[in-house]
């Protein structure tokens, strides 16, 4: 598995670059700050990332929003922020991971392992439904004498679907 | 948010309880072992469950397993193993956490709303698959219970799908519905 780590303190950086690289992973880019992070995301295409918060130019939760528009895959956060403000922020830009430092070795790949498993399992339900799911989806309905019903399906409010001839 | 815990040992489970609840947290079910573990996830309704791994009579992951096939929630485990071997088995059975022990309070509850996030996002795009599917299975049960009119009543294909119309309008009821209940009448 290819993974982007982003974090500014260089001791970090190689700290956790030696981590992953034991526990079989492959480092494909580091990146010192959030913007770095964005374009090697989009260049060298990695499985994963693991990002810090507090970076220079643009911060790790920034960069996993932008990261994640651009080319969905799982994120883990790597942060000494416990606050609550900052991990709701974390979720709603969808990382997958959040690991506080000082961090302990043996969290980091199980938090990979398991934040590619669940990524990949909500891609595949995504790639079913299509981009976005229509409310309302016009067909004809065909039939065995060639002729075709011009039907509409609709969602109602709470979900249910009606059906409807959209002209007799 | 109501949690389901499984841990063998009583001291570390009394603490993990102290942690889930000094957040906020309900712990609705204590469990003792994996196979307590997939009862009380059924009966105690938690909206999420925190499962060690080594427990008598059924590990972490196998219950991990057996849970998500009857009730899906999210799931993260607390273990003081992290061979690779496990942890794969755990991502393949499901789980969105896996925190190595002993653990401190702040680094349960990141991973917490990580796997509730995320676990929800996929519930919502699962939804969307159902109802995408209700669409097609609509659509072939007012065909066929067109094909069975035509057949049953001589009626016209026209004739037959103004009757279905007519039935949707006048009971309220979606054209589905009136499809099934015709194909139950006439198809058996």
């Amino acid at each position: 598995m290819k993974i982007l780590i982003a974090e500014d303190e260089t001791l970090i950086r190689l700290d956790l670059r030696a981590i992953l690289e034991r526990h079989g992973f492959t480092v494909c880019a580091e990146a010192r700050d959030g913007l770095e992070a964005v374009e090697l995301a989009r260049s060298t295409q990695p499985d994963a990332a693991l990002l810090d918060v507090r970076m220079p130019n643009l911060d790790g939760i920034e960069a996993a929003r932008r990261i994640y528009a651009e080319r969905p895959l799982p994120i883990v956060m790597l942060t000494a922020f416990r606050d609550r403000a900052t991990v709701d922020k974390a979720v709603a830009a969808g990382v997958f991971g959040y690991l506080l430092k000082p961090f302990r070795e043996g969290d980091v790949a199980p938090a990979l392992y398991a934040a590619a498993a669940r990524h990949s399992e909500l891609l595949a339900a995504r790639r079913r439904v299509g981009t976005e799911q229509p409310k309302r989806i016009d067909v004809d309905l065909p039939s065995s004498s060639g002729h075709a019903w011009p039907v509409r399906i609709e969602r109602a409010e709470d979900g249910s679907l009606d059906v409807r001839v959209v002209q007799p | 948010m109501r949690v389901l815990i499984a841990e063998d040992e009583t001291l570390i489970r009394l603490d993990l309880k102290g942690m889930l609840e000094s957040a906020g947290l309900e712990v609705c079910a204590e469990a003792r072992d994996g196979v307590e573990a997939v009862e009380l996830a059924d009966s105690a309704e938690p909206d999420l469950a925190v499962l060690d791994v080594k427990m008598p009579r059924l590990d972490g992951i196998e219950a991990a397993r057996r849970i998500l096939d009857g009730r899906p929630m999210p799931i993260v485990i607390v273990s003081a193993f992290t061979e690779k071997s496990l942890v794969r088995r755990a991502a393949e059975a499901g789980v969105y956490g896996y925190l190595a022990k002993p653990f401190r309070e702040e680094d349960l509850l990141p991973a917490i709303a990580t796997a509730r996030a995320r676990f929800d996002q996929l519930s919502a795009v699962r939804e969307q698959v159902d109802s995408l599917a209700e669409a097609l299975a609509a659509r072939k049960a007012i065909e066929r219970a067109k094909g069975l009119l035509m057949q049953n009543q001589g009626l016209t294909e026209q004739d037959a799908f103004a009757r279905l119309r007519r039935a949707s309008q006048t009971s309220g009821r979606p054209m589905r519905v009136i499809a099934e209940a015709i194909i139950q009448t006439l198809g058996a």
